[in-house]
């Protein structure tokens, strides 16, 4: 296991390079560069000489192997460069940020499971019933809704015409609350945003968990279970969805990722201070620095979540052995 | 520059405007004595919400902010939403007003040549400081700190982001603590735009001040209101300045909170539904959604703004590709920019994009202390053939017209991802095809579009025929009359340049130059006057419709006025707000 692991990670050291350098490449192919920032209306910005002053001061006139090299070099050493439009360094703006989008992620993803696990389970034990009908229908219109759709309608029902949840940020500014009651204000900020994050994720979730119990629970072993005797619950708790749980785990664990990405939808609609929303604030202003910071992270959380998948499959599946 | 404001800001702000421009300058204004900037607004604007009864005490207010700027110090960044900073932290020595012109502000005077301010060669200016004025910490606000900022602009490795007007400052001196003397290196009309910031030399050690100082992220001033917190992406936050010098009792506020909600729907929403007590910079776009929950009866105060904002442009190619400048086929006959003139339905365009919230123009100087009023063209089809039919351009079986073997045919580039533009770009289309002009539309992202010459930009290597945007609001023209002018058309020895028109006219070109040199007002006026009517009867681009802009802000809010360049912004009577709830 732990050779395994091993292996499994120094393998991804080349896989990282290879696309820090694919990142690397298509952001300087882009067209227009951090200081050639165009838009409306005559008035100039910098003007030449500072402009000059500042390619040579970020190395942007170096060949781009060389600031490749020197980029890299600092990911590792833990220097990530500083941004272009704030002067702050990368690793502190995106330190900032992270809690807002960890917090989000973490509440969507463990919602998306308590909410896909046992639905997909009773649509499985009751295929064809209304429940299943209904919990299929309801995840296919939740895969098909667009998530900024789904934000801005919550937004009007709940905060505009109801007026029973705020619609930004994630604290009252109004007045502060502590104890139970500030617990209780948080919750309030989260509700939305969280639903909408968790939705696709919660539907794609069930399918698979209905999916997989299904074939499951055509299996012989189980009917053996059923004709030993074995109360229901025990069946499908103990034989069928611990079987059923490992395609699902691969999917659950790659969901992460997904989720990061579409934290820049949400925190965008609801005034989140995260991640999501600096990846965009910095591509609009073409602060390279940031965006390769916030980039790397996603890269490196896709490459962690499928060693993670892998991992689970080993622990669930005695038959999966990592040598 | 101050003024002319990052234009990838503006990306984000949907059709028009929320880019309140600074001080851009009002040249030689008006010789109004100074005034006290004290108590409520002037006359200027509307000013509703002015005020019934005494100011409260404390509160904090809480304002909705779309746009997070980068730093928070306005002389090292062109973001507009860096302005936060003015008029509630930092102060300039001269107020600019929604006329374009100015008042004294930390100045005691506004330096004219009657009261001997200003040289006869109009190249040496007296700056009089006001007598009392203190930073936030406490610390007298002196001389010395305005030539350490002229100091910290000049120094070579510091990064501030001035107005072009700073060019012109050769020398600035200390003739006492209370007098500045500038040398100019040649007579600079637009000496009151300087010195919009100044840096406080105490809290500075070196003259390199560059984007990772504190003092370039968040500035210390003199203003009524002090930085107490800036959690990126999230809110900034301002108390209130205990020791103002202005009047201790002032301001009225205890703080600030800027919150950013970058949807700016969600913005307006939550502000109409009372979550928000204002909006840092309302949008024209912005404005149909306030003004009708202000008519049903939610408890909003929408003042709008007496005069205009940016301008919709349509910005003529008058050059064929490449750097010889051959005159375009099709654009370079005056009677084709005519007939384009005529042809436009400006009052359809305003009604059907913009909900009516705009008003037709036909001078490219609309706002600001020059702008000079002409009569657009009057929307007139039939005409516009004629003008056609008169020059020669003779219908072809399609119904597009061909002259000399060239077909009448034009392509048409705009923003891309910006619904407004693409409704304008297909009312042109329409209008132009119905005068047997055939039209080809495009989009472009914004980068692609105002790119400079040699990153390949498609206005700097005039690959478009029309092409629209917005511009034009400024309160001091010389930047933006300059556009316009030979020396800006971009070339290989010219990659800098930045033009609109790639048009060679010398009688324009002299007549930016005089105003540009000339010290008194009227005169100055008198000449962008005449640049405005050469620029209408040449056709060097065609001014469609300026945008309305307002502002808003919950009824609970009091003492607003609008009278300042920026509106409700960057406006000193910010320290007479005061919250009844």
């Amino acid at each position: 296991m732990v050779t395994y692991l091993t292996r499994r990670l120094l393998m991804s050291v080349p896989l990282l390079i290879g696309i820090s350098i694919v990142v690397f490449g298509l952001l300087q192919a882009t067209p227009g560069g951090p200081l050639s920032n165009g838009g409306e209306g005559a008035g100039a910005q910098l003007n030449p000489e500072q402009i000059e002053r500042l390619r040579d001061e970020y190395g942007l006139d170096d060949p781009l192997p060389v600031q490749y090299l020197s980029w890299a070099g600092g990911i590792v050493t833990g220097d990530w460069g500083t941004s272009l439009r704030t002067g702050r360094p990368v690793l502190e703006m995106i330190a900032d940020r992270l809690p807002a989008t960890l917090l989000l992620i973490g509440l969507a993803f463990v919602i998306s499971l308590a909410i896909a696990i046992p639905v997909g389970i009773v649509a499985a034990r009751r295929q064809h019933s209304t429940f299943d009908y209904v919990a299929t229908g309801v995840s296919f219109a939740g895969f098909a809704t667009p998530s900024f759709w789904f934000g801005l309608m919550l937004l009007f029902l709940f905060s505009y015409s109801l007026g029973w949840l705020p619609s930004s940020g994630l604290e009252d500014l109004r007045e502060t609350h502590t104890g139970l009651d500030g617990l209780w204000d948080r919750v309030k900020h989260l509700i939305m945003p969280v639903a909408v994050l968790a939705l696709v994720t919660a539907a794609s979730l069930t399918r698979y968990v209905r999916a997989s119990m299904l074939e499951v629970l055509d299996q012989d072993y189980i009917r053996t279970a059923r004709g030993s005797g074995l109360p229901e619950r025990t069946v499908v708790m103990r034989h069928a969805l611990k079987n059923a749980a490992i395609p699902v785990v691969t999917v659950a664990v790659l969901a992460i990722p997904e989720l990061f990405l579409g934290t820049a939808i949400t925190e965008t609609i609801f005034s989140i201070p995260g991640i999501g929303r600096l990846f965009i604030e910095s591509a609009d202003q073409r602060d390279y620095p940031v965006l390769l910071g916030i980039l790397v992270i996603a890269s490196l959380l896709v490459v962690l979540a499928n060693i993670v998948a892998d991992l689970l499959y080993a622990l669930l599946d005695p038959r999966i052995a990592y040598a | 520059m101050i003024g002319g404001r990052t234009r990838a800001r503006l990306l984000a702000m949907t059709v028009v405007l929320a880019a309140g421009l600074s001080a851009c300058g009002g040249g030689g204004s008006s010789a109004t004595s100074a005034t006290t900037p004290t108590g409520t607004g002037t006359s200027t604007g509307a000013t509703a919400g002015a005020d019934e009864g005494t100011a409260q005490r404390g509160g904090r207010l809480l304002v909705a902010m779309t746009d997070e700027p980068g730093l928070l110090n306005p002389l090292f960044t062109t973001e507009a939403a860096a302005d936060v900073s003015r008029a509630m932290v930092v102060e300039p020595l001269f107020q600019p007003l929604a006329d374009g012109t100015y008042e004294a502000f930390l100045a005691a005077e506004l330096p004219t040549p009657e009261n001997g301010g200003v040289s006869r060669d109009g190249r040496t200016v007296v700056y009089r400081l006001r007598e009392g004025v203190t930073w936030s910490d406490g610390k007298p606000f002196t001389a010395a700190d305005v030539v350490f900022t002229h100091r910290v602009i000049t120094d070579p490795r510091s990064t501030a982001a001035v107005a072009s007007a700073y060019a012109l400052v050769r020398s600035v001196k200390a003739l006492d603590p209370l007098t500045v003397e500038v040398k100019m290196s040649k007579p600079n009309p637009r000496y009151l735009e300087l010195w919009d910031v100044v840096l406080p030399q105490h809290a500075i050690e070196s003259t390199t001040v560059t984007t990772r100082s504190p003092q370039a992220r968040l500035p210390l001033g003199t203003g009524p209101f002090v930085y107490a917190d800036w959690k990126s992406g999230d809110q900034v936050t301002l108390t209130r300045n205990d020791a103002y010098w202005r009047d201790p009792e002032l301001p009225n506020l205890d703080g600030i909170t800027f919150k950013l909600t970058p949807d700016r729907q969600t913005a307006v929403s939550s502000f109409v539904n009372g979550e928000f007590d204002t909006i840092f910079y309302l949008a024209n776009s912005d404005l149909p959604d306030v003004t009708q929950a202000a008519e049903s009866g939610d408890p909003i105060e929408v003042v709008m703004k007496e005069g205009l904002s940016y301008g919709s442009f349509l910005w003529l190619n008058h050059s064929a590709e490449g750097d010889g400048l051959e005159p375009n086929p099709v654009l370079g006959d005056p009677a084709v920019r005519e007939a384009i003139d005529l042809a436009i339905d400006r009052q359809s365009i305003i009604d059907q994009v913009v909900d009516g919230f705009g008003e037709q123009i036909g001078s490219y100087l609309f706002t600001g202390f020059a702008a000079h009023e002409i009569e657009p063209a009057a929307f007139d089809a039939d005409a516009a053939k004629a003008v056609l039919d008169e020059a020669g351009w003779v219908e072809g079986d399609d119904g597009i017209r061909v002259k000399d073997g060239v077909r009448a045919e034009l392509d048409f580039t705009t923003v891309s991802g910006n619904q407004s533009y693409k409704l304008v770009q297909q009312l042109i289309q329409q209008n132009l095809k119905d005068i047997g002009i055939d039209v080809k539309l495009r989009t472009d992202s914004l980068t692609k579009i105002f790119a400079g010459y040699q990153d390949g930009g498609i206005l700097a290597n005039r690959r478009y025929d029309l092409m629209m945007s917005l511009d034009g609001f400024y309160a001091d023209p010389a930047d933006y009359a300059h556009v316009f002018t030979s020396a800006s058309i971009p070339t290989a020895e010219n990659p800098n340049g930045f033009s609109y028109s790639h048009l060679r006219l010398p009688a324009f070109d002299r007549l930016v130059e005089a105003a540009g040199q000339t010290m008194d007002e009227a005169e100055r006026r008198r000449l962008y006057g005449e640049t405005a009517e050469l620029f209408a009867s040449e056709r060097i681009s065609l001014p469609l419709y300026a945008t309305k802009w307002g502002w808003a802000w919950n009824e609970a809010l009091h003492g607003v006025t609008t009278d300042a360049w920026d509106g409700q912004w960057a406006n000193p009577d910010i320290a007479s707000w005061n919250l009844q709830r």
